[in-house]
């Protein structure tokens, strides 16, 4: 976390929240593109916990799962993401059983198998700019 | 003054935004990150630290649990993502709660709370007292209740005329500074002493209530210029 200022801004995806990244890096894409590698070298076992813990239908072990990824998305300004797995961290608390919620997990299986796509995408991206900006 | 901690943390990214934070505050020396509690518990029992920032969910035991199992106690910043620790925050006197991912201002902040605390020792040289901070509060001890103060790596221990043993964060070396000049004289690296309470001196050790103290060569001139003998 330098600070290093880059001549032209990078310009992110839509789906990523600028404001919170740059409250986090300032406009150090040099760090950013550090953060996207350590998140997506551990990304696949968290999601894949996330799986095995609704197939083997244990609510705690399943609502810690998503609590443990949920700052991940903050780190790579995915916030809305991260809201979504605490609204799903919240209904873990309210139901009894896994297969009351196969809905919203559904729903969060879909987004965070899209957020993987979104942040390889963003990396690359990253790569280009910073290595044309060096 | 810089202060040592260790990150207890099993994410990565989390662990690395850490580091890059105490790195670039100037203010943090990080001696050790570990991903389970084990692991931490295993570098405490044979290492003391100033901070130690901790998550709270982790494989196997929580951070709850690392605290409840140390044998000192460091300042604790958690680092969770999750809002409903606050009741066992307080509980443990843990000094500050930080969301991930938090920003470097953020950060700032809570080490902030930090550092005044580091200063556990106030007192005038000239006055008869000193306050010390132990168990969260501070304690005054009058210069003629303490009989020596002895180094415990970062700690030292105020061992006092009732038998009394108080251990609290700071160095023989700034207590040097800090004690009254006319009751105390540092007569080893791990040793300061009440030169009223000495009882007797053989050899490189002094004697006060049945204590042996021992007294370093190059302490042992000062030790004698300042005993009133005749």
């Amino acid at each position: 976390m330098n600070n290093l200022k880059t001549a032209n801004a990078f310009v992110f995806n839509p789906e990523f929240d600028v404001n919170y990244l740059n409250s986090l890096y300032g406009e150090d894409y040099v760090y950013l593109q550090e953060v996207l590698d350590t998140v997506m070298h551990d990304y696949q076992s968290l999601a894949d916990n996330i799986d095995y813990q609704f197939s083997s239908g244990n609510l705690t072990a399943l609502k810690s799962a998503v609590h443990k990824i949920k700052p991940v998305f903050g780190f790579v300004g995915l916030t809305r993401v991260q809201q979504l797995c605490q609204e799903f961290e919240q209904i873990c608390s309210s139901v009894s059983t896994p297969d009351q919620l196969a809905g919203e997990f559904e729903t969060l299986k879909n987004k965070i198998s899209q957020s993987k796509q979104l942040i390889e995408e963003e990396k690359k991206k990253l790569e280009l700019f910073n290595s044309q900006s060096s | 003054m810089i202060l040592s901690c260790i990150i207890v943390e099993d994410l990565q990214v989390a662990v690395n935004y850490l580091k890059n934070c105490c790195e670039k505050s100037g203010q943090v020396e990080v001696r050790g990150h570990f991903s389970n509690v084990t692991d931490a518990l295993s570098f405490l029992n044979s290492n003391t630290v100033d901070l130690i920032f901790l998550d709270v969910e982790m494989p196997g035991a929580n951070g709850f649990e690392l605290l409840d199992q140390i044998a000192f106690s460091p300042k604790v910043i958690l680092t969770t993502a999750k809002s409903e620790y606050a009741y066992n925050a307080f509980q443990y006197n843990v000094s500050d709660y930080l969301m991930k991912p938090f920003t470097y201002q953020r950060f700032l902040e809570a080490l902030a709370k930090i550092q005044p605390s580091r200063e556990t020792i106030s007192t005038n040289s000239a006055t008869d007292h000193i306050y010390i901070k132990t168990d969260g509060k501070l304690i005054r001890l009058n210069n003629d209740s303490i009989l020596f103060i002895e180094s415990m790596g970062d700690y030292v221990k105020f061992v006092t005329i009732d038998g009394k043993k108080y251990i609290t964060h700071n160095t023989i070396k700034n207590l040097e500074e800090k004690v009254s000049k006319q009751h105390f004289l540092k007569v080893h690296r791990s040793y300061i002493v009440n030169l009223h309470k000495i009882d007797d001196m053989r050899e490189n050790l002094l004697f006060i209530k049945g204590n042996e103290i021992p007294v370093s060569k190059a302490n042992k001139a000062d030790v004698f210029r300042r005993l009133n003998i005749v």
